[in-house]
């Protein structure tokens, strides 16, 4: 008994003892979601410390596993005291809805000073109007990311094809191609319906072009629309033609991914923070885009994507400026390592020494550099709920439960 | 009943179908050691590969093929998944966690139930019965449908990421068990003891302290173990209020593990095996006092 | 004893304890959950709650709502199924899996020789994890799993693939192997493992109750010359009645709200929708908390009535017997 009130005095004087040091400095709290096991845990380590040296701040962070994170913020969102000064948040209506409800800090002020080494655009997917006087950044992008196409070129060979293809015709010819010489086209995980829509999604977009796809998932324009049938049903008819591997109903994305790099399909189709781990894999690979499907209202360069993960400030932030100049600098760090590490491709213009990205990686950020525009992912741009009915339909698509026509009615009448 | 030990066709038979069912319960423990100390290759027919994951070459420079061998003891005995499996996820951490929320939530258990099971048995008011109705509504209740309201509580109550939110709910949901146990267990202490006590000048609180809580010693193991059923393997609240790496349990811990080498059966083999150990040895040592417990609980409910 | 003021103080003081937990964590949230059932919102600390009645039940029950301008469309929230699943595991769980625990124990109880090893090892997976157990079956029932390994080793895997693609009429593609993938394999994949690891557990309680039967019962009923299948059914399962009774109850509301196992089996629960899961899904990825609690009111109020008619259907038979 005496040993445990020795024991508890000990740390308590020594609690009390490290908050009289922190006082001399200054203290930024922060969540994330970089727990041990998560790719980009490196890349915030070295940014916190290069940026508690550059700004002589102390940055107490802590991460939680990504699922309950979830619920973490939009719980700490009801009771805005006990947020941290900084947050790791999704652009797009995640971050929309705590902004809208005046818990985030406008970070129009702070990026004045940073808008040299931050285009404006990146800024896009988390700007709001919140008080009617026009659309105002509210969280500073981290890395972005696109749906990219990952090709196998060893596997491509064999079939006897030696590039990607870059329209939907020759696509299915080398499928077929492909199936002849006995190899699996596609790997898609059909258990996380999020890996689907990396598939429909360009398909979609290919097909009536970036801007109604992007009105359609602001809730401006309408699901009804008989392209987008069309669309599905050619996405359906591909599976049905057994161009998708036979386990991707019951498989997990990290299972396809695996698989992938194994040379056990000769295309994925997923996001660009695989760059990295299929750049590093044994094999020939390339990265490319989905072909057009209809020339007339898009064009190759549009893609799905942008950037995402992204930092904010709590309007209940005690020095909410200073938190914002700490947001931004571990922004522009975390980009920096991220995309050397191949974990995501740089929102941030980058003023470092960029001949160690990796060249799989580089080839996707000259992808970027040359798009036509862009639509943010489909669950990230909507919110919760019509986000879910919308993944519901997708999983319905790809277990051919419904056809396109189904899937337009049914989305246009839920959502309308 | 000592005919029915006699060496007879029927004996024999009923001796096969239970062997049979004992294989059927073994082979998915021992199928999960046997992958837990291969690679991929080994499990589905691939290339000879180093610990490392390099292939090994012949003398040609070819890759040796290696056959399939799904169910089979291992060919090269891979003891280093193990501590791939430990280094990853903190399952040392998670089991501790598991271990201080289990038995922190059976301790509240045996205090309250048997305080209120000593109330409701022993004192004599209206209403008692009324009571002991009202703490068995308890055994029904889904533990799920007050998944929202108590994860308002906790939060309201600034106790989510703590061991507390996980050892008050479990206590509650294990204590309508807790006291349909208790009732059958007080009730074999004689009455006679408390009158003598109470003679002897004891209050309610010491003919508890002094006479009923030491009988029941019995009771507290019968308790324990219904109670550890409940926590030891609790997912949901576990998942939802519990987010820190810090305060995880085993089962969101696994999960979590599961997460990094979805691809990779030997250490998920090794996770699952490191998760699933120590409890077998415990039930192993403790497996007659167990089932004792378990079986007074049936009976005595 | 004299009922004086400090006794009844000390009563209240036995059960403060056992009360503040009850109330606290059961019967609070429980009277929390009916009125969030009967309202919607969208905030998890119920800011923007607005009273609808008993809108959201409707919707829950509903297989197709309609729209603003009239139109029909399918209810992605419709909870029926989910239902109808639950209700087919419990039916599972009490007419296979409660027969095959029944006679197990009646085998055991009679003095069978290793009677101990047998209770331990049918017991034993009782103890683990079902976190465990799902990815342990996750990796039995995948396209290139233990099960299709042993199908194509008996060389019979081509043949059950398309006798089982015959039997799938929810998708128009063909069965390919990932038993977890198809609304007519993923609720009888998830069967098995729940039937292996409580086998054990509802066996020993039978265990238990039989070892009860009083010696001399058993005894006199031999020497009246009952062959063994006579005293199981006139003496031994009248006997253990209230056991059994336990042991349905238990089988049937646990059914009724599984739901570690499918979550940690299946990432889409979709195929095997179970009330709980939709529940998790509707609360915490869709943030219909109105909607998850009705589900939850669902829940509290199918199980007080399933062990009530339980009760109710063992007491009748009951009296007739004795």
């Amino acid at each position: 008994m005496k040993k445990l009130v020795a024991l508890v005095l000990a740390v308590a004087m020594l609690l009390s003892l490290t908050s009289v040091f922190a006082e001399e400095q200054k203290v930024i709290t922060m969540w994330c979601i970089a727990t041990e096991s998560d790719a980009n845990r490196p890349a915030y380590e070295a940014a916190i410390a290069a940026i508690e040296k550059e700004l002589g701040v102390k940055i107490e962070w802590e991460a939680f596993e990504n699922q309950s994170y979830k619920t973490k913020i939009k719980t700490a969102m009801s009771d805005p005291s006990t947020l941290p000064d900084i947050f790791f948040t999704w652009a797009g209506a995640f971050c929309g809805d705590f902004a809208a409800q005046g818990n985030v800090y406008c970070l129009e002020e702070a990026y004045k000073d940073y808008a040299d080494a931050l285009p404006a655009v990146m800024l896009q997917n988390a700007s709001y109007d919140v008080d009617g006087n026009g659309k105002k950044p509210y969280a500073v992008p981290l890395t972005m990311n696109i749906v990219t196409l990952f090709a196998n070129m060893d596997l491509l060979a064999k079939a006897g094809w030696d590039h990607v293809p870059n329209t939907y015709e020759d696509l299915i010819k080398c499928c077929d191609d492909l199936v002849a010489a006995g190899i699996t086209p596609f790997g898609c995980a059909g258990s996380e319906t999020w890996c689907v829509t990396e598939y429909l999604e360009p398909i979609i977009e290919k097909t009536i072009g970036y801007e109604a796809l992007n009105k359609i998932f602001a809730g401006e324009g309408t699901w009804n629309d008989p392209a987008i049938a069309g669309a599905v049903d050619k996405f359906q008819e591909m599976v049905t033609k057994g161009y998708f591997a036979a386990d991707g109903l019951t498989l997990g994305n990290d299972q396809i991914k695996a698989n992938f790099i194994a040379g056990n399909y000769a295309f994925y189709q997923n996001g660009s923070w695989n760059c990295g781990e299929v750049n590093d894999a044994e094999g020939n690979f390339q990265v490319a885009l989905f072909p057009v499907m209809d020339a007339e209202k898009a064009t190759y360069g549009q893609v799905i994507g942008g950037p995402s993960d992204s930092l904010a400030v709590a309007a209940t932030s005690s020095d909410p400026a200073f938190a914002a100049k700490v947001a931004f600098e571990l922004g522009k760090e975390i980009c920096h390592y991220g995309y050397l590490a191949g974990s995501g491709l740089p929102a941030w213009t980058p003023d470092y020494d960029t001949s160690a990205v990796k060249p799989l990686v580089a080839a996707v950020a000259d992808i970027v550099a040359a798009a036509d525009g862009m639509v943010l992912f489909g669950d990230t741009a909507m919110s919760a709920d019509p986000a879910n009915i919308y993944l519901d339909y997708v999983s319905k698509v790809y277990g051919v439960e419904i056809d396109g026509n189904g899937f337009i009615e049914g989305l246009s009448a839920t959502l309308q | 009943m000592n005919e029915n030990r006699k060496f007879t066709f029927s004996t024999v038979l009923v001796h096969i179908l239970l062997i049979v069912l004992v294989v059927i319960n073994l082979f998915p423990l021992y199928w999960m050691m046997t992958f837990s100390l291969k690679d991929n290759d080994e499990i589905f027919g691939g290339y000879l590969k180093d610990d490392a994951g390099k292939a090994i070459l012949d003398e040609n420079g070819e890759k040796i093929p290696v056959e399939r061998n799904m169910i089979g003891l291992p060919r090269t005995w891979r003891w280093s998944n193990y501590p791939k499996a430990l280094n990853t996820g903190n399952m040392g951490r998670y089991f501790l966690n598991s271990l201080i929320v289990s038995a922190s939530a059976i301790a509240i258990t045996l205090i309250a139930a048997f305080m209120a099971t000593y109330a409701m048995t022993r004192l004599v008011w209206k209403g008692r019965k009324m009571m002991n109705k009202f703490f068995m509504l308890g055994l029904t209740i889904p533990i799920h449908a007050a998944l929202v309201p108590v994860f308002m509580i906790l939060s309201r109550m600034k106790l989510l990421d703590t061991y507390v939110a996980l050892i008050i709910p479990y206590a509650a949901f294990s204590l309508s068990m807790g006291i349909l146990i208790s009732i059958g267990f007080m009730g074999d202490i004689p009455y006679d003891l408390d009158e003598a006590a109470f003679l002897d000048g004891c209050g309610v609180w010491g003919i508890f302290g002094r006479v009923i809580a030491p009988l029941m010693m019995p009771a507290t193991a019968t308790v324990g173990i219904y109670t550890f059923l409940q926590c030891w393997n609790e997912l949901l609240f576990a998942t939802i209020f519990v987010s820190k790496g810090q305060y995880m349990t085993l089962p969101v811990g696994v999960q979590q593990l599961f997460g990094q080498y979805t691809t990779d059966w030997g250490p998920i083999g090794a996770a699952l095996a490191i998760a699933t150990i120590p409890t077998m040895i415990v039930y192993a040592l403790l497996s007659k006092r167990i089932q004792a417990g378990f079986i007074a609980g049936a009976v005595k409910g | 004893m004299k009922r004086t003021f400090t006794y009844k103080l000390s009563i209240v003081a036995f059960l403060l304890p056992a009360l503040i937990l009850f109330i606290g964590i059961l019967i609070a949230p429980i009277i929390m959950s009916v009125i969030y059932s009967l309202n919607d919102f969208k905030a998890i600390s119920g800011s923007d709650m607005t009273y609808v009645g008993f809108r959201n039940f409707i919707e829950l029950f509903s297989p197709e709502l309609v729209n603003e301008k009239g139109a029909l469309y399918a209810n992605v929230n419709y909870m029926g199924d989910a239902l109808l699943n639950s209700l087919l595991l419990a039916a599972l769980s009490t007419f296979i899996q409660l027969p095959l625990a029944l006679i197990i124990a009646l085998k055991l109880s009679k003095g069978i020789r290793g009677e101990r090893i047998y209770l331990s090892i049918f017991f034993m997976p009782v103890l683990i994890s079902t976190v465990i157990i799902g990815r342990l079956w996750m990796n039995i029932y995948e396209t290139n799993g233990l099960l299709n390994a042993a199908l194509d080793a008996l060389g019979i895997k081509q043949q059950v693939f398309s006798w089982v693609s015959s039997k799938i009429t929810s998708t128009k593609m063909p069965f390919q192997g990932g038993w977890t993938g198809y609304k007519e394999t993923a609720l009888l994949a998830a069967f098995v493992p729940i039937l292996w690891q409580y086998v054990g557990y509802h066996m020993l309680l039978m265990y238990a109750g039989i070892k009860g039967v009083p010696a001399d019962l058993l005894e006199a009923a031999q020497l009246d010359g009952c062959t063994e299948g006579q005293v199981n059914r006139h003496i031994i399962i009248p006997y253990i009645k209230p056991i059994l009774k336990v042991c349905v109850i238990f089988a049937v509301t646990g059914s009724l709200k599984s739901f570690d196992l499918i979550y940690t089996l299946m990432k889409d629960t979709r195929r095997a929708e179970l009330p709980s899961t939709l529940m998790y899904k509707l609360t915490f990825l869709n943030n219909r908390y109105g909607l998850g609690s009705a589900i939850a009111v669902v829940l509290i109020v199918l199980c007080f009535a399933f062990a009530m008619l339980i009760s109710l259907a063992f007491r009748d038979k009951g009296e007739k017997v004795s």
